[in-house]
């Protein structure tokens, strides 16, 4: 009898260390007008993001939960701390941070990164944004990276936010939407001007350190005509008793013939709802890509969204969820085809193990002006054992004739074909198995930046002893 | 059962895409009942004129073909319930003429070595309504469905198909072809359920949708459920037109658009009316979809 395959649990250790927060920094657990208006308060809100927060809390109540994906029932809202004081202003020299955030984020590797491959780095420690900085050269080219409250503050930006800020993911989209409109602290503000071509990244950083409590930043990425940025985000926290809770927003609009590419490795928790929503307005030409890769939290939900709105618009997504003991993880995109001859390629691979749950959730809707419009949709699926669950359920609407739409799909295990293939060049059977198992993964870590792409071999660990299947 | 929530998609979606379910009245409909236990190789035609409840038991390794040809005027609520013993066989025929707005519910349960296919088609209809579920209890079972579809202005279709894999070795394809026109909306929902002890199963479900409209609206949603391991499951959709150069290709060889897309229409409809393999059904169809003399073309 065939020895099954070992895949590890991703090893958290890296992840999972914490220190202790004063609770004295945290406003009250729940979501009432009053402490809506401390959050105000204490970021100094203009008088139109006031009334926008109060308006989001009413929508808020008034929305029911969704009566789709996974279970939501261990979450209980009115018991998340929605906003943390910082204990630190935002810093640009490395050195004035807090000695253990700056710990925090030096075990997590940011500043080793920021020197070595990026061309500015955010990093946001619970409600706020602790640290930014971006290179000289780049911010001579006009690139604005800067926290996004700051940006409201600025004369020079304060219209650009107010005219953009949940414009595409209004409050009234989903219950969570509403709940961040309401509460968001921190995230990031990008403003790269025409023509200018980022040619090393940008990446913010998310911790959630304090137990109990909720992240709802907010990420606004405006590319003007003809630009070009790859914006890296990463996700962790650790792991609590209490469950926590992500709903952050990223609302990118990409201009005429502009390209962004939206690179997320999210590794927060096991004990993290995960209910973030992104979303893209890409214009004439334009083109998003995404490359995601989900590894934690307890529950996700959590699908892309492209709006193609321009004639030739375009958007890639690539994906990768990895559900091990505990996790409901419900991932996938949105893609909306709505100027001519636009295109979207989606593909996804899903690995399920020890009790996990990996749902592919998808829409791709082809409106009646998309005339000449193609889309294909790839998703793929490998059960590690009879515990576990994979579902996929991709939804395609189509409202013109003019257009080409593909969709496949498939779960299975490893055939022995491909097997006998690889014994057949010399592979012992073990090795074969392993590099198939390896290759499943290589499509979408190839497409991660080289230091993500590493982090996503060692999070996918092997032990080959025998068979997959 | 005022406003029945029917064709329940097994895991919901987002809502906003109108695919989770629908809801008709179906309180009103009359129904007849009919019973039908088949021991023998045979051959049933029926004819459906209003609201019906077919009990259809198939015993004794009986190998029988039912068809059931449904055509009404008003309202119709078709309820079909199949119990397939072991080792038996049967093929199911329905067919959807024009319809004004029916209601059709079928669920099977198959035994050991049992065998369901289901020939589906619909030529037309103002608002018809299909569901199926086959229940894959028995140790390699085996459902197949060959469904078709065409559609013009002021039709409408949803169709709710289920595989439902619980036996070992079982094996489910559904094969969907269809046509829209004129400002048609068409609905389907294939799923394919691998439960927990479907080991050594394989399903595969593929639809391929020919739109000939700017003003018509097609829905695919095609899932697979899966906790088994062991299992090889499969989907795909295509959905639009012929691409550029299979066109080119066509219109080198002498066709015009309107001729070459009037062939790719036939010509689905034809593979699906091909599976029925009883040749006065299919002439009918043949009449229904003026398609001329059956005999002559055939």
């Amino acid at each position: 009898m065939n020895e099954k395959t070992q895949i590890q649990d991703i090893d958290r250790s890296l992840y999972d260390f914490r220190f202790d927060e004063d609770e004295g920094d945290f406003l009250d657990n729940g979501i009432t007008p009053e402490i809506i208006s401390e959050i105000s308060d204490e970021k100094n809100d203009p008088d139109w993001m006031r009334e926008f927060r109060q308006r989001s809390l009413e929508i808020y109540r008034r929305t029911p939960m969704v009566k789709w994906g996974a279970s939501i029932e261990g979450l209980d809202v009115d018991n998340i701390v929605t906003y943390i004081r910082p204990k630190t202003r935002m810093n640009t020299d490395w050195e004035d941070v807090p000695e253990n955030i700056k710990e925090t984020f030096e075990r997590l590797g940011i500043p080793q990164a920021e020197r070595e491959s990026l061309a500015g780095v955010g990093a946001q420690y619970d409600s706020e944004l602790v640290y930014h900085n971006v290179r000289e050269e780049v911010a001579q080219s006009g690139v604005v990276y800067t926290d996004l409250e700051s940006a409201m503050h600025d004369p020079k930006y304060a219209e650009i936010i107010k005219s953009h800020f949940m414009k595409l993911v209004p409050p009234t989209d989903h219950k969570f939407a509403a709940l961040h409109g309401a509460v968001w602290s921190g995230g990031s503000f990008v403003y790269v001007p025409k023509n200018v071509r980022l040619d090393i990244p940008l990446q913010s950083y998310f911790r959630l350190n304090a137990k109990g409590a909720g992240q709802f930043e907010h990420t606004l990425i405006i590319l003007e005509e003809g630009s070009y940025l790859h914006f890296i985000e990463g996700c962790s926290a650790p792991k609590y008793y209490e469950a926590g809770l992500h709903a952050g927003c990223v609302e990118l609009y990409v201009g005429k013939g502009a390209s962004l590419r939206y690179s997320t490795i999210e590794n927060w928790s096991k004990n993290m709802y995960n209910l973030n929503t992104k979303r893209a307005l890409v214009e004439e030409g334009g083109k998003i890509e995404w490359v995601s890769g989900s590894f934690g939290s307890h529950v996700s939900y959590l699908y892309p969204m492209s709006i193609l709105n321009g004639e030739n618009a375009s958007a890639e997504f690539t994906g990768i969820t990895f559900a091990g003991e505990g996790q409901d993880l419900d991932t996938g995109a949105k893609i909306v085809h709505n100027a001519p001859n636009t295109s979207s390629y989606m593909n996804t691979k899903s690995l399920s193990k020890s009790g996990g749950k990996s749902t592919f959730r998808s829409s791709v809707v082809v409106n009646q002006n998309a005339e000449g419009s193609k889309s294909s949709v790839n998703c793929e699926s490998l059960m590690l054992d009879s515990i576990s669950r994979s579902d996929t359920v991709p939804s395609i609407v189509v409202k013109t004739d003019k257009c080409d739409v593909g969709h496949e799909a498939k779960i299975g295990r490893i055939s022995d074909e491909a097997i006998f293939y690889l014994t057949s060049r010399g592979l012992s059977e073990e090795e074969a198995r392993a590099l198939i198992v390896r290759g499943f993964a290589d499509n979408v870590s190839k497409e991660l930046p080289l230091e993500y792409a590493v982090e996503m071999n060692n999070l996918i660990g092997l032990e080959m002893h025998g068979s997959v299947g | 059962m005022e406003n029945t929530k029917l064709n329940i998609l097994p895991v919901p979606t987002f809502g906003s895409l109108g695919v989770n379910f629908v809801r008709r009245d179906i309180e009103e409909y009359e129904t007849n009942n009919k019973l039908l236990d088949i021991d023998n190789n045979t051959l049933i035609r029926e004819d459906i004129t209003g609201s019906s409840d077919y009990k259809i038991n198939v015993k004794n390794n009986a190998d029988a073909i039912v068809v059931q040809y449904v055509k009404v005027d008003g309202k119709a609520l078709v309820d079909t319930q199949i119990k397939a013993e072991a080792g038996t066989r049967l093929k199911l025929v329905q067919i959807f003429d024009g319809s004004v707005q029916t209601v059709s519910r079928l669920n099977a349960t198959l035994e050991d070595n049992a065998s369901l296919e289901l020939v589906l088609l619909v030529l037309g209809g103002n608002d018809t309504v299909c569901e199926t579920v086959a229940a894959l209890d028995g140790r390699c079972s085996s459902f197949k469905a060959d469904i078709g579809y065409t559609l013009g202005s002021g039709d409408n279709l949803d169709i709710n198909l289920i595989a439902d894999h619980n036996g070992r070795k079982t094996d489910s394809q559904i094969l969907v072809n269809g046509v829209l026109d004129g400002n048609a909306s068409k609905t389907f929902k294939g799923t394919i359920d691998f439960k927990n002890g479907s080991a050594g199963s394989k399903g595969a479900e593929q639809e391929n949708v020919l739109v000939l409209d700017e003003k018509a609206v097609n829905k695919t949603v095609p899932v697979i459920l899966c906790a088994e391991e062991d299992v090889e499951g499969s989907h795909g959709a295509t959905i639009g037109r012929i691409d550029d150069k299979q066109a080119f290709y066509m219109r080198s060889r002498g066709f015009d658009e309107q001729k070459l897309y009037e062939l790719l229409a036939r010509a689905r409809l034809k593979q699906v009316i091909g599976a029925i393999g009883e040749r006065q059904t299919e002439s009918r169809i043949y009449k229904a979809l003026d398609w001329g003399d059956y005999d002559e073309q055939e």
